[in-house]
């Protein structure tokens, strides 16, 4: 039996383009259809990643424009961020707070377990997920618009790689920026915590700030987060830019799923990364 | 404020002065969506919705998300029983479980990450087509046949994204109970029944309702915010490339915001 098969999404390879046609597929070919998708997909960002590392490890960086990133996805996105984690900061406390008052007389602990959750999961997570969306879409937005205004052919013509000058130096900003924004998370989070848990639940500062439980290897997978959603964030969405066709509709798209697909990245890696913490680092 | 007259500001003034005006740009684009949340209260009364936009937008927004929602939802249910497992081995208390990831679960995590999620898919989306159709004036088009961009555009979209993520909210709830038993019977050995006895024994149906109420917040939040700034696209493709940006920022910020008090609210 044949049905027809809804037309993929094309993807095209950064060196050869390949188009999907519309031939009738059978079911099992139907079926497998998105696997293989996704199949592709992996391999085009493997790819990416392979070639943005190589230019660097080669030292083929951009200094100046490396910083321009650095400003724009950095200090750019500090308000942002901050706005975000105050209230993550003050939700949890007071979230935690009110569940633990169900079942414990005291509230002495909440703080060391508030500051080992922040450190572990909140922190890098909610930090990255908000720059995927700012971050993210800004990135596909403007490779995209040069893909379909042709600059990135005119780059390649004229003898520069497009991956050195375009995707080297977000990827290392988006590395270092992640990293500096999860401490940074951490910290005003933190701070935010102490507030509401000095004026919901009476809690003194000394007591709340009680880094007890927080061992290296909490530090070591908040590191590990950050790297990985930094490395995670301009790779999708410089690969989703690179990939644009179809004029400015076809940007609007591109942008949409570069926020889509980061924030599906950073959740899965986040999983990927929180049962290996769990697994090296077993609560004691 | 136009470039010679800020190089004129004194030194001393130039923080405080785009201080201000931030402030001011925030408080024209709050008043805005005011104003087009008032407007759309108005087209309810009574209701005028064009409904073959209302039925293709559910099944745009909403059917073509789940897949997203749920694959979200059940990687967020194993990510809270991982990070709450430290807390239950230290208090020796493996057997709330259930109970510690179901209410992290129903009352926070999976309905703000859903939000997140909707709002970079759909209202993004949204955004891009509203601020295409600015620039390219067939809003105006609209206007000059005599049709209001309002309830023909802008209700059916703003409807959809709320019924949808109400409805999307349940499907990933569910979703995400089940990540959450999936991992805490490989990592914890906590039974599918030990695990199902704490979460119905300690949650209740209230904390199904916030989620819900919740949601139901977070839509009316994204579906404005993303209208807004749609509707209100200058300067043409790069016009709304800025606009999709800060559409996707105000919404999450808008999501933040509103979680917190209604965490005060909802008790």
């Amino acid at each position: 039996m044949t049905i027809q098969a809804q037309p993929l999404t094309q993807h095209h390879d950064l060196e050869d383009p390949v188009h999907e046609d519309d031939r009738p597929r059978t079911l099992v070919q139907t079926m497998t259809a998105p696997l293989s998708a996704f199949g592709q997909d992996m391999y085009g960002l493997w790819t990416l990643l392979r070639q943005t590392v190589q230019a660097i490890l080669q030292g083929r960086v951009d200094r100046e424009s490396t910083f321009a990133q650095l400003y724009s996805i950095g200090n750019g996105s500090v308000l942002f961020i901050t706005v975000t984690m105050i209230v993550l900061g003050m939700i949890l406390v007071v979230q935690a707070g009110m569940q633990t008052q169900r079942v414990l007389p005291e509230l002495s602990l909440l703080g060391a377990n508030i500051i080992q959750l922040l450190a572990r999961e909140f922190a890098p997570t909610v930090c990255a997920m908000m720059l995927a969306t700012r971050v993210g879409a800004g990135i596909a937005a403007e490779i995209g618009s040069m893909v379909v205004t042709d600059q990135v052919d005119a780059l390649r013509m004229s003898g520069a790689q497009p991956v050195d000058y375009l995707v080297v130096p977000r990827l290392i900003a988006g590395v270092l920026m992640t990293l500096a924004l999860s401490f940074w998370s951490l910290f005003i989070a933190l701070m935010a915590g102490t507030f509401a848990a000095n004026t919901q639940f009476d809690l003194n500062i000394s007591t709340f700030v009680n880094f007890s439980f927080v061992n290296m290897g909490d530090y070591i997978v908040m590191t590990l987060k950050a790297i990985a959603y930094g490395a995670a964030i301009p790779i999708v969405s410089s690969q989703r830019g690179l990939t644009t066709f179809g004029g400015s509709e076809g940007v609007g798209w591109a942008t949409t799923n570069a926020v889509v697909h980061s924030s599906i990245a950073i959740i899965l890696l986040d999983l990927i990364l929180s049962v290996f913490g769990y697994i090296a680092f077993p609560p004691v | 404020m136009t470039e010679e007259a800020r190089s004129d500001t004194p030194f001393g003034l130039i923080v405080p002065e785009r201080m201000g005006s931030a402030v001011l740009g925030i408080a024209a684009e709050l008043g805005g969506m005011g104003v087009l949340a008032a407007q759309l209260v108005r087209r309810m009364l009574p209701p005028k919705i064009d409904r073959y936009e209302l039925t293709r937008n559910l099944y745009k927004m909403g059917n073509k998300s789940v897949g997203i929602v749920a694959s979200t939802a059940l990687f967020v249910g194993g990510i809270v029983v991982i990070q709450a497992a430290p807390l239950v081995v230290r208090f020796s208390a493996t057997a709330i479980i259930g109970w510690a990831a179901g209410f992290a679960m129903l009352r926070e995590v999976a309905p703000l990450l859903i939000a997140l999620m909707f709002s970079g898919r759909v209202g993004a989306n949204n955004t891009a087509e509203l601020g295409t159709m600015v620039v390219t004036d067939q809003l105006d088009a609209l206007r000059a046949l005599a049709i209001d961009p309002l309830s023909y555009l802008i209700l059916p979209r703003v409807i959809a994204m709320i019924t949808m993520l109400f409805a999307l909210n349940i499907v990933g709830d569910l979703t995400a109970i089940i990540g959450a038993i999936i991992s805490a019977n490989a990592l914890l050995d906590v039974d599918f029944s030990l695990f199902m006895d704490s979460f119905l024994e300690m949650i209740d149906a209230w904390d199904f309702m916030q989620s819900v109420i919740k949601s139901i917040g977070f839509g009316l939040m994204i579906s404005i915010t993303s209208c807004y700034f749609g509707l209100t696209v200058k300067g043409g493709a790069p016009g709304v490339g800025r606009a999709v940006n800060s559409a996707v920022v105000a919404a999450a910020i808008g999501v933040f915001v509103m979680d917190y008090f209604s965490t005060y609210i909802l008790k």
